[in-house]
């Protein structure tokens, strides 16, 4: 069944079960649906029309979920921004996708940094979807007794792939606004549910774990599972994590937006294997080349990006995808990566295509020449450093610099260091020499 | 206090309005969590999950009342 057929068919047969918790507001499936309906209305007087695109900002509460059901109740495509996308993103994306025509079985359209840069729409088909949330149910145990915590941005899709396996399955979400409120997060706990279980960067265990470790280790018996990924974990927080939870589930999954949730591990085995991401979920299948590369295929992946058809070919052949992610398969028959080709940077699981900010920063008037490039932070870990070569005579001033990038792009894509450097190296041909910096 | 806490916090989150009057709704979890290392470092005060309350958030005027009253507290 799909997220829409399934909370129809529980608005029918579990009306009074709570299926979205957002705030102090409870939303019954009864009631949930009753809202898709009147969105669909809404939108149909609107003139938005099966299989053509409908974009919109990704909003964290209750009513996204009941925008982004009702595009699909209707027969339309969700294309889902995030909340805080510029106004020229989110007019030249608007353009980009209404000039397409798309396949009957499309129902999303994501919006990705992806596996080899700049940002593109991922097409994604109904099965694609409902493939992924069946991988959750039988992999990771999802159940209906469930309350799933959704911390992160609702367009995301460690977030919005985690609703459907819990609402079609007959749980109950709940929509926090990011971890700032940290409080807040606890608070959940408290809630008439059985059973917790949440999806957490490695960057957001670490703050957890760093901030309120205590308040973690006592609500230990109600959490059923939390799955991370989108970004290495180390060993250390593996096992410190494992210590405050030793009767939970604790998986590292292998996901992304071109291949859907591919592969899991429970890490809470007493080995913490960094870098593990164990075996192929239900309805997914993972190969290793000789050389290392990591292919995917099975129901779950896309159909292709919006527009950009050398890409698309670059990545799906044959109904497989080969992205970034290297690896190998170790003696017992479970899959390690080991890093990404290519230049993107992660941030906290935010995949950012350093020549984007270079692009950004290129139109302000104090600055020559810049790259963008990795560096390491003591809290948050992975980070962007700017060098920037400024105009003759111009001191650096990150405010301006930050601020300019911010009207531009998403903030996680604002850098946090920035040094002024007399030149940038440059290839034989001119290029930025990216080499250079990694080293 | 409030200058260094203000340059303080300008040189850890460049892109944060600081004399936002909703300065808790311009942060997101790691900006939260940069301002107590921060803040918990500069003044050997400790700082943690109780204190990240919008209230204590609010401004940079009630950050440094909370630095303040940690101070107090020690």
């Amino acid at each position: 069944m799909t997220l829409e057929q399934s909370i129809k068919h529980y608005a029918s047969v579990a009306p009074d079960n709570v299926a979205v918790v957002c705030g102090t507001q409870q939303t019954t499936y009864k009631e949930l649906w009753a809202k898709i309906e009147q969105r669909c209305e809404e939108l149909r007087q609107e003139g938005v029309e099966p299989h053509r695109p409908y974009v919109f900002r990704g909003s964290q509460d209750t009513d996204f979920l009941v925008t982004y059901c009702a595009v699909h109740a209707i027969g339309a495509i969700a294309v889902p921004l995030e909340a805080q996308a510029p106004a020229d993103r989110f007019e030249a994306i608007s353009q980009e996708v209404k000039s397409c025509v798309y396949d009957d079985d499309i129902v999303d359209i994501l919006y990705t940094t992806g596996t080899t840069g700049r940002s593109k729409g991922v097409m994604l088909s109904e099965r694609a979807l409902v493939s992924c949330a069946d991988n959750f149910i039988a992999d990771l145990g999802f159940t209906s007794e469930l309350l799933f915590i959704i911390s992160g941005p609702l367009n995301h899709i460690a977030s919005l792939f985690k609703i459907h396996p819990t609402l079609t399955i007959g749980g109950a979400i709940c929509v926090l606004d990011g971890l700032k409120d940290i409080n807040a997060f606890f608070e959940v706990f408290e809630l008439p549910f059985r059973k917790f279980a949440t999806f957490l960067v490695p960057a957001s265990i670490r703050l957890v774990m760093q901030l309120a470790y205590d308040k973690l280790c006592a609500v230990s018996d109600k959490i059923d599972f939390i799955e991370t990924g989108a970004a290495p974990i180390t060993h250390h927080d593996m096992k410190q994590l494992s210590e405050a939870l030793p009767n939970a589930r604790l998986y590292n999954t292998l996901g992304g937006t071109e291949i859907g949730a591919v592969c899991t591990y429970n890490f809470n085995d007493g080995r913490y294997m960094e870098g593990c991401i164990g075996r192929p979920m239900k309805n997914s299948t993972v190969e290793v080349t000789p050389e290392g590369n990591i292919i995917v295929s099975g129901l779950t992946i896309m159909s292709g990006y919006v527009a950009d058809e050398e890409s698309t070919n670059r990545v799906l052949k044959d109904g497989k995808i080969y992205g970034s992610d290297l690896g190998y398969i170790d003696e017992d028959g479970l899959i390690h990566l080991k890093g990404r080709q290519g230049d993107v940077i992660n941030v906290g699981g935010f995949k950012v295509d350093p020549s984007e900010v270079e692009g950004a920063i290129a139109s302000h008037p104090s600055v020559r020449d810049s790259i963008c490039v990795a560096d390491t932070h003591p809290v948050i870990g992975t980070v962007l450093k700017l060098l920037v070569v400024m105009e003759e005579g111009v001191a650096l001033d990150k405010r301006s610099l930050a601020l300019h990038i911010k009207s531009k792009l998403e903030p996680y894509k604002v850098p946090t260091y920035y040094e002024a450097v007399p030149s940038i190296q440059r290839t034989y041909n001119g290029k930025l020499d990216r080499k250079f910096y990694k080293k | 206090m409030r200058d260094r806490i203000q340059a303080l916090l300008s040189e850890a989150l460049p892109a944060v309005d600081l004399e936002s009057d909703f300065l808790f709704s311009e942060l997101d979890s790691l900006s939260v969590m940069i301002i107590l290392v921060v803040l918990s470092k500069e003044y050997d005060i400790p700082l943690d999950a109780q204190d990240v309350t919008p209230k204590n958030f609010k401004t940079l005027d009630s950050l440094v009342k909370m630095v303040e009253a940690k101070l107090q507290n020690n």
